[in-house]
Order: C-alpha cells, then sequence, then structure tokens
C-alpha cells in the first residue's frame, strides 16, 4: 500500500465520519428516540419549577391583593376604576398595543407534491395557525395579530374554502403573524426541535421569522355583544 | 485497512464532540452524499492496492461525487423524479464491487507471502 494514499484517505475518513456522526444525531432527532433515564431527568427538573411556580404565583396573588387594598387607599376610588379599565381594554385586545416581538410570514410550498403524496400536505391550513398561534401565547406572546386582525378572546381561526376566516374575515396566504412579547423567547419556542416551523419546513411551507423591536398592532374592530351570558354577582352568593 | 477505520472513528468523535446536526429537510440529501462519500473512500482503497492512488483523482472525485448526489437528488425531487434511487443503487454496487476486488487483492497477497516463505525454505 501506497504510504501517500494512505494519509490522504485517513484525511477524508475524518471527513466523513464527522458529516457521518452529524448525520446519526439527525437520524435519531427523527426518530425521537429519547432516552428513558433523560425523561426522568426533565420530569423531576420539570417538577421542581413547577413546584416554585406555584408558590411564585401565590405570592403574586398576595401582593396583587395587598397592591389593590393600597391602590383603593390612596387614589380616589373612580381613578382606580380608570386604571381597571384601560387594563381591562388593553387585556381584552380593544385597544391598540405597540412593543417588541416577532413577525412571521408564512407561505405556502412552492415544492409540488409527487405522485401519492397528498398535495394537501403542502398547504397551510387553520390547523397549522391555531397551532402556530397557540404556541405564542404559550410562550407569552401578549398580543397577537394576524394579517392585521387581532386576537381576541372570541376569534375564531377556521377554514373557509381556500381561504381561512379570523373574526369573520377571510385572508389568504402569505400569512403574516405579529406577536408581541420577549422576541428571542417566541422565535426559539416555535423553532424547538421537532416544534411547529419545523414541522412546517418538512413540507416546505416557507416561514420565516423576524425579531423586531418596535411592532404596532391593531385593536380589535369588531363589536362585542353578549347575549346569553350573564355576569355572576359575587356578593349576592 | 488499519488507518482508515481510524480516521472515520476519531471524525466520529469530533463530530460527537461539537454538537451539530443538518436541518431534517436535507437528511435525504446528506444520506446520499454520505454513500457517495463512502465509495470514493472504498475506491481510493481499491486503488492503493493497486498501485495505481492519485490524491488530486481521490480527493477531486469524493467532493465532486458527494456534491452531485445530494444535488441530482435535489433535483429529482423538485422534478418528481425518485434520482435518489439511481444514486443509491449505483453507488451501492460500486461500493460492493470495490470491496470484492480489495478482498482479491488481500487473498493474493497473503498467498505470495505463503508462496516465499516456502520457497525459502
Amino acid at each position: 500500500m501506497g504510504r501517500q494514499g494512505q494519509i490522504w484517505i485517513t484525511i477524508i475518513c475524518i471527513i466523513l465520519g464527522i458529516i457521518l456522526s452529524a448525520q446519526l444525531r439527525t437520524q435519531a432527532g427523527i426518530r425521537q428516540d429519547i432516552p428513558t433515564k433523560r425523561i426522568e431527568e426533565m420530569a423531576s427538573l420539570l417538577n421542581e419549577a413547577e413546584s416554585e411556580r406555584d408558590k411564585l404565583r401565590l405570592q403574586l396573588y398576595r401582593l396583587q391583593a395587598e397592591t389593590d387594598e393600597i391602590m383603593n387607599k390612596e387614589k380616589s376610588i373612580a381613578a382606580g376604576i380608570q386604571i381597571d379599565l384601560q387594563q381591562a381594554r388593553m387585556a381584552a385586545g380593544f385597544t391598540e398595543v405597540q412593543g417588541p416581538g416577532l413577525l412571521i410570514t408564512l407561505s405556502d410550498s412552492t415544492r409540488v407534491a409527487q405522485t401519492g403524496q397528498d398535495p394537501n400536505l403542502f398547504l397551510i391550513h387553520d390547523e397549522d395557525l391555531l397551532k402556530l398561534t397557540n404556541e405564542l401565547k404559550a410562550s407569552g406572546a401578549e398580543a397577537i395579530a394576524l394579517n392585521g386582525h387581532r386576537l381576541v378572546a372570541s376569534t375564531e381561526i377556521r377554514c373557509a374554502g381556500p381561504t381561512i376566516s379570523v373574526n369573520n374575515t377571510r385572508i389568504s396566504p402569505p400569512y403574516v403573524v405579529e406577536a408581541i412579547g420577549d422576541p428571542a423567547g417566541l422565535e426559539s419556542a416555535l423553532k424547538m426541535r421537532g416544534g411547529i416551523v419545523e414541522t412546517m419546513q418538512f413540507w416546505g411551507i416557507q416561514v420565516t421569522m423576524e425579531k423586531k423591536d418596535q411592532l404596532q398592532l391593531p385593536a380589535y374592530v369588531g363589536s362585542h355583544t353578549f347575549k346569553f351570558a350573564q355576569p355572576v354577582d359575587k356578593e349576592a352568593k | 485497512m488499519f488507518w482508515p477505520l481510524t480516521g472515520i472513528l476519531i471524525g466520529m468523535i469530533v463530530g460527537l464532540v461539537f454538537p451539530f446536526s443538518f436541518p431534517i429537510a436535507y437528511a435525504r440529501y446528506i444520506a446520499v452524499a454520505i454513500l457517495a462519500g463512502l465509495d470514493s473512500v472504498f475506491g481510493g482503497i481499491r486503488s492503493n492496492f493497486e498501485r495505481n492512488f492519485d490524491p488530486v483523482i481521490f480527493i477531486s472525485g469524493f467532493f465532486s461525487n458527494a456534491v452531485f448526489a445530494a444535488v441530482l437528488t435535489y433535483i429529482g425531487d423538485r422534478l418528481g423524479v425518485e434520482i435518489y434511487y439511481a444514486a443509491v443503487f449505483a453507488f451501492g454496487v460500486r461500493i460492493f464491487q470495490n470491496l470484492a476486488a480489495m478482498r482479491r487483492h488481500l487473498v493474493e497477497q497473503i498467498r505470495d507471502h505463503g508462496k516465499k516463505r516456502r520457497a525459502a525454505q
């Protein structure tokens, strides 16, 4: 065997080995076989974090009660109501809001479905948008708008033929999702392995994410009347 | 035979230490590229046995085969033709042919060695 040949073959083999182990890791990621030990470890970490969260939540309730008390004492009742109203309107999505966040653009796949493949898999469905907005809410988005329609408690995201119905208005691709919240946190939640964005990209759906320092979300424009629901009077109980 | 194996082992260890992976969307293309790379390495070892190893041909072959295999697979996906199978078949057949040739060379070498010994006795 030639000496020179051996050296070159060995160098190439090292490169091949690096690519090989990266590919093995990718394949392992697809199969999702996380060792059970790791799962147990993570479960205990989760339990710890959850109990700490509950403790902090109790503290928050106590402090909120205290601030409410102080506010009632210090300020006139009218001013307190004004602040409450402002906050309630903001929480309900009835005011325009601005702040840092994430801008996500989704377009249907340009890939041609191969014979035997369902072309539906390459389109964006109401479910995809639901999952995406759900993930954003779960990772702490404070306000979300879809193609300029603010998502509120009564907002539907529903399949409407070739379009998607949001706030009783039909929207079509490209879908632009604006979310106010911690930009890095929102992005990493979406980019999670096996997460929503990876799944969509697997089918060739084009997803672009842009972290923004300043986003301005419109207010909910529809009306909100209650025909059936009545508030429960706590004092009467 | 010993050095290439060590090389692959070193590479895999390096790959494990630096935890990078490919996006799942590209997994198919990387797999074909790895197959092409394996084919080049076996071809290189074979030509080394036959004493007509050329480093330029070997290295250019390694990279261009890997890239072309991945690109052809990609184009096939776009066109809706499974060129993927053609690459798997072509490289697979060549890997086995090279393995067979290497085995023959090894057997011949061992036989020659034995003959020389008997002649010396």
